[in-house]
């Protein structure tokens, strides 16, 4: 038995895997299934201050390998999750990490004074590119990556802050910088590609919202690169996401920088997908005699150096 | 609700594009009437097919689906002996009350599928009609089944099986006749279901529907195939419906 333990910027996870927000709801349904107390953490769906309805339907879609989403933040909001959801989730016994969104400076750090203290740790979306004010405007540039993340530290006394960064920008590594600057604990990344995907009888983009976000398998060579580039540029814990369907993959993303993952798309296509991948990572640290997951973290080697 | 490594026992073609196809679960499944199933067709395909049950026999559960894009393609040529995976049962299902005696089923296109579970379920207990639309003869399926409703009327659009109109003029025309039910079941197109709210408005009478939505992860999490409430509010239709009262669904 390898010890899958990490420790997060402060925060111990009994292993490296995490739901990521928006494919998991607050995790009641997922436990119909399974205990969810096995996984290292549930990141929420996406909270605002007030509730928020979402986009309208089709709201998905699909093309090779990959989906495509537009929700658009439907959530309960904050209140309603601290009130109904929070303790349940907490009483499972995985780590509780709030995805947070908001449409201004204020929106972020005031959400962010909410859940201090109450949650393991908040993940900022800065990057959602489903709603108009869903803070994707704040997840493109370093200046205002950095200008976020110091409004929504100054609301967190207690909990660690995770950043959630954008692909769809210049320079990964100059965000996460930009983050770190800001005072984020860790990053995560990547949140989805902006994509479209066209009914061509109808002539007309498939979800509602013209365009949506892309994940699964599909994305994760991208997603691979952006978690090394981002680990390279910062001190800060790394978490990577992306197209994770198997302990391989997230091993790929632990050796190209990222202390833990997240796992999303793959809940769709197999709803156990996640105790798998934590058996599966135990089982490949002990056929390569890893005693500490912890240990893969950044030993990529590049070819040539 | 159970992921199931099912065994394909049977995948045939019943009507011009529309295929059954049938799983042994290898154990018995609870199964109410209007629940569906998601089946993993995998390769490129990452989401699930979400596709209604129409029959379940001890171990075997038969769903009958219409090939449309690529992924019910891929369904249709499934051999017999492969083991795919499917998530079932989901959804709340249709719900018949103790008091409700005459039952009327009205249906559409693939939407005649799950009322075959209803009258499967409720054969002998209920006085049952069924009031089922095809778009040509060639479409024409599940009638061995419906013919062992109480009453059976089946119509076409163009006149080729039945009478030339669609199932919710059917089900009118009965109901001028004074056949009124204490509760009218429905799936089908969204069009078809518009019509019969607001003729079962008028009418004053219950009815339920099943609806039908692109969903995500088709047990409750993900906010992706919801539908809009008369109060305002949005339900999912994978964990809240599919079936709806149809004076609660904006339709």
């Amino acid at each position: 038995m390898a010890n899958l333990q990490v420790n997060l910027c402060g925060v111990t996870l009994k292993n490296p895997v995490i739901t990521a927000s928006g494919t998991f709801g607050f995790g009641r349904e997922y436990h119909e299934l399974y205990d969810i107390g096995t996984l290292g953490g549930v990141s929420t769906k996406g909270l605002t201050l007030e509730p928020r309805f979402g986009n309208p339907t089709p709201r998905i879609a699909e093309s090779r390998g990959v989906i495509l989403n537009a929700v658009g933040l439907q959530n309960p909001g904050v209140e309603h999750f601290i009130s109904s959801d929070l303790a349940w989730l907490k009483s499972t016994g995985t780590a509780v990490i709030a995805n947070v969104a908001g449409k201004t400076l204020d929106d972020y750090k005031n959400i962010c004074q909410k859940l201090d203290g109450l949650v393991d740790m908040v993940e900022l979306n800065i990057s959602c590119p489903n709603v108009k004010s869903g803070g994707m405007a704040f997840g493109i540039k370093p200046e205002t990556v950095e200008e976020v993340t110091r409004y929504a530290k100054s609301g967190l006394k207690k909990t660690p802050l995770m950043v959630k960064l954008s692909p769809n920008v210049e320079s990964i590594a100059a965000n996460a910088k930009a983050a770190e600057r800001g005072g984020a604990d860790c990053v995560s990344l990547i949140n989805t590609l902006t994509g479209m995907a066209i009914d061509i009888e109808r002539r007309r983009p498939i979800i509602a919202n013209n365009t949506g976000g892309v994940s699964g398998a599909g994305v994760k060579p991208i997603a691979v690169r952006m978690v090394y580039e981002a680990s390279q540029a910062v001190k800060i814990p790394v978490v990577g996401m992306g197209g994770i369907t198997c302990a391989e993959d997230a091993i790929e993303f632990l050796m190209a920088g990222a202390t833990a993952v997240q796992v999303g798309t793959a809940n769709f296509t197999d709803p156990l997908v996640c105790p798998k991948i934590i058996r599966g990572l135990n089982d490949w640290c002990d056929r390569h005699g890893v005693q500490n997951i912890s240990d893969l973290t950044g030993t990529l080697q590049l070819n040539g150096k | 609700m159970r992921d199931y490594q099912a065994k394909v026992v049977e995948n045939k073609e019943i009507a011009k594009g529309i295929c059954s196809i049938t799983f042994d679960l290898g154990e018995e499944a609870v199964v109410r009437c209007g629940q569906f199933g998601d089946i993993l067709v995998g390769g490129t395909h990452l989401l699930r097919r979400p596709i209604a049950i129409c029959k379940v026999d001890k171990n075997l559960v038969t769903f009958c689906y219409q090939v449309k894009g690529e992924g019910t393609q891929k369904l249709q040529k499934v051999e017999t002996g492969t083991t795919l995976s499917v998530l079932l049962p989901l959804g709340n299902g249709f719900f018949v009350e103790k008091e409700e005696k005459k039952v009327a089923l009205v249906g559409g296109g693939v939407g005649v599928f799950p009322l075959i579970s209803v009258l499967r379920q409720y054969k002998g207990e209920k006085e049952i009609a069924a009031y089922i639309g095809y778009r040509n003869k060639d479409a024409v399926c599940g009638v061995e089944e419906f013919e062992k409703a109480d009453k059976f009327v089946a119509v076409t659009d163009d006149g080729s099986f039945g009478e030339k109109m669609n199932a919710v003029r059917a089900f009118e025309a009965d109901l001028k006749k004074g056949n009124r039910p204490d509760v009218v079941l429905a799936c089908g197109p969204t069009p078809m279901l518009r019509a019969l709210k607001s003729l079962v408005e008028r009418e004053g009478l219950v009815c339920y529907v099943s609806l039908e939505e692109r969903m995500g992860c088709g047990i409750g999490a993900c906010l992706v195939c919801v539908c809009n409430l008369t109060d305002g509010q949005h339900a999912r239709v994978c964990k809240d419906g599919p079936v709806f009262n149809a004076n609660e669904v904006v339709l």
